[in-house]
């Protein structure tokens, strides 16, 4: 559906994009990953015909954005960052609206505005001016406009920026409703939304691809897992036990504050290593040096981790400081 | 030209229903109306009256300078927002993702804008009903005076269009659509100032007043009509091209 090569946008002096290619395939939602001013909402722009590209190929269903705008636009439903929408119309009046441009044909609008406002749950506000609209509902008007013409594609950049919890969830179950019958690519700064809704990610930092794959294929490039325990060790003879297992190193140990005896540390394991056989020899040497084990939590498990490796990597290569990664 | 009939229509709601064409409408009618009644209590105090002179030829004509000065205060405020606004709230986002070409978006809200003036005149008619009442009223003289009127508003609403599209700020935009008509105005002011010359036919020939002043006595000129479309168009034209270079901000 999405075939990107070699895009670069610039404004001016300052290189937005650089040389990003990437492919959507129809019927997958892929996450569009990036801290904040990666260059996220300018690669979604270029996609959805806001921005010109400066230089590279985008393609929409088929369409070279450049060489047919108008069918590459058709046969998308954008959802811009904030969700700006006519304050002065009614919910009603903005998608019929969207809908007559959009070529939506006569015979099917009422069923098509009706559809998309049910599916975005806005339908019992349909009579409301969208300036009394909480946040929350004008994220979701917006959604409704970008379902409006029922296209194969959806380019929602940032769905659940600004909703409360409860929002979010309801967005991202949508989003997967949503997918089963379309192709979508949502951009984020959040990882866990990527975790819960898409099947692939595209991770973007500074303007430059750093990674493409599905979420288990980017969690296996985390170079190494660690481990993090909570123990009773009053003689301190942990560190002692852990040197014992081969690839196995203690990254950092702490006194726990207010609890005489109690310690915590974080262990890392090599990447070589079988992590659950290494986990059971860890737990039987902490035993038999007598340390009393009170939990042993696997950091494994986050995209997190892979996220800000990424990111980091890219940064320190640039010789700036580490880019904040928003969880 | 589907889409551009849907912003038509969006555009004419939006500006009904929101203050601003209400207050403006309010404004020029209140203006129109003080313009006018003081042309008919100064006729109705002259004895003598020449043929081809009368309260609407002197309202549309002669005394144009009055309702000239009211267009350059509402055409800009009626323009000022058609653009900038849908930057600076980033509705334009929205907009230039339809699939709809640029032509489309500016054909569609500058038709909107004239309709929306067109019917800012409207009540003005009311002028003319009232003194068929006392008098006979040459309806070819009202209908040419009344084309002019549009020409002119073609003309400034374009301009004000195209400012409107050079920035975020409304009140930049306003400044900027007042500072260019004025100047247009008084280039035409220009005729009864220069001494004969190539300098002073140009200023006659782009004069508002000198429009309102030979359409008020029935006197269609094509000149002045493929100027004020001239004007028009070549707004348009620009006003296109400058949305269409958004994309490359």
């Amino acid at each position: 559906m999405i075939e990107v090569s070699r895009l670069t946008k610039d404004y001016g002096t300052v290189v937005a994009v650089r040389d990003v290619s990437f492919s959507v395939g129809k019927g997958e939602i892929v996450g569009f990953l990036g801290p904040n001013g990666a260059g996220k909402s300018t690669t979604l722009r270029v996609l959805a015909g806001f921005l010109g590209a400066t230089s590279g190929r985008v393609r929409i269903a088929g369409h070279d954005i450049a060489e047919a705008p108008l069918a590459a636009r058709r046969s998308l439903g954008y959802m811009p960052e904030s969700a700006p929408l006519y304050t002065e119309m009614r919910v009603s009046e903005y998608l019929l609206f969207r809908a007559r441009l959009k070529e939506v044909p006569r015979s099917q609008r009422t069923s098509a505005i009706g559809g998309a406002m049910e599916r975005a749950g806005v339908t019992h506000m349909a009579g409301t001016v969208i300036a009394h609209l909480s946040k929350g509902y004008r994220q979701r008007v917006a959604l409704a406009d970008a379902l409006v013409s029922n296209p194969p594609l959806l380019i929602l950049d940032e769905p659940t920026a600004g909703l409360d919890p409860n929002q979010i969830r309801e967005v991202r179950a949508l989003v997967k409703d949503l997918g089963s019958d379309r192709t979508v690519l949502l951009s984020t700064h959040i990882l866990s939304e990527v975790e819960a809704t898409c099947e692939r990610a595209i991770v973007i930092d500074r303007g430059q691809l750093v990674a493409e794959g599905t979420i288990d294929e980017l969690r296996a490039r985390q170079k190494s897992g660690g481990l993090g325990l909570r123990l009773r060790d009053p003689q301190g003879r942990a560190e002692a036990a852990i040197a014992a297992i081969s690839g196995v190193t203690v990254s950092s140990a702490s006194a726990t504050p207010g609890a005489p005896g109690r310690r915590e540390l974080r262990v890392s394991l090599g990447s070589e290593l079988d992590a659950e056989a290494t986990i059971e020899a860890l737990v039987q040497a902490l035993t038999q040096a007598g340390v009393g084990i009170h939990a042993v939590v696997p950091e494994l498990a986050s995209l997190e981790q892979v996220f800000s490796e990424l990111t980091r990597h890219e940064a320190a290569l640039a010789g700036a400081k580490p880019t904040e990664v928003v969880s | 030209m589907n889409g551009a009939f849907a912003i038509y229509r969006r555009e004419v709601l939006s500006l009904w229903v929101t203050p601003l064409a209400w207050v403006l409408l309010t404004v020029f009618l209140l203006l129109q109306g003080a313009i006018f009644y003081s042309i008919i209590t100064h006729f109705a105090s002259t004895q003598d009256v020449s043929v081809d002179t009368g309260p609407l030829q002197a309202y549309f004509g002669q005394e144009s300078i009055f309702l000239l000065m009211t267009l350059l205060l509402v055409c800009p405020a009626l323009t000022m927002r058609v653009f900038a606004e849908e930057r600076r709230s980033g509705t334009i986002e929205a907009l230039l993702t339809a699939p709809v070409t640029a032509a489309s978006v500016v054909l569609g809200k500058y038709a909107a804008l004239l309709t929306t003036y067109a019917l800012m005149w409207t009540p003005t008619l009311l002028y003319v009903v009232i003194l068929r009442k006392t008098g006979i009223v040459d309806w070819g003289v009202v209908g040419s005076s009344y084309l002019g009127l549009m020409g002119i508003g073609a003309a400034y609403l374009s301009v004000g269009t195209l400012m409107s599209a050079m920035t975020k700020s409304q009140l930049v935009a306003l400044l900027l659509t007042i500072f260019v008509e004025f100047g247009l105005f008084i280039l035409g002011v220009g005729e009864y100032i220069f001494d004969p010359g190539v300098f002073r036919d140009i200023c006659a020939h782009v004069s508002m007043m000198g429009q309102m002043e030979d359409f008020s006595k029935g006197i269609l000129d094509l000149r002045r009509i493929v100027f004020d479309g001239s004007v028009a168009g070549l707004g348009l034209f620009l006003t296109t091209r400058v949305v269409d270079s958004w994309r490359w901000g």
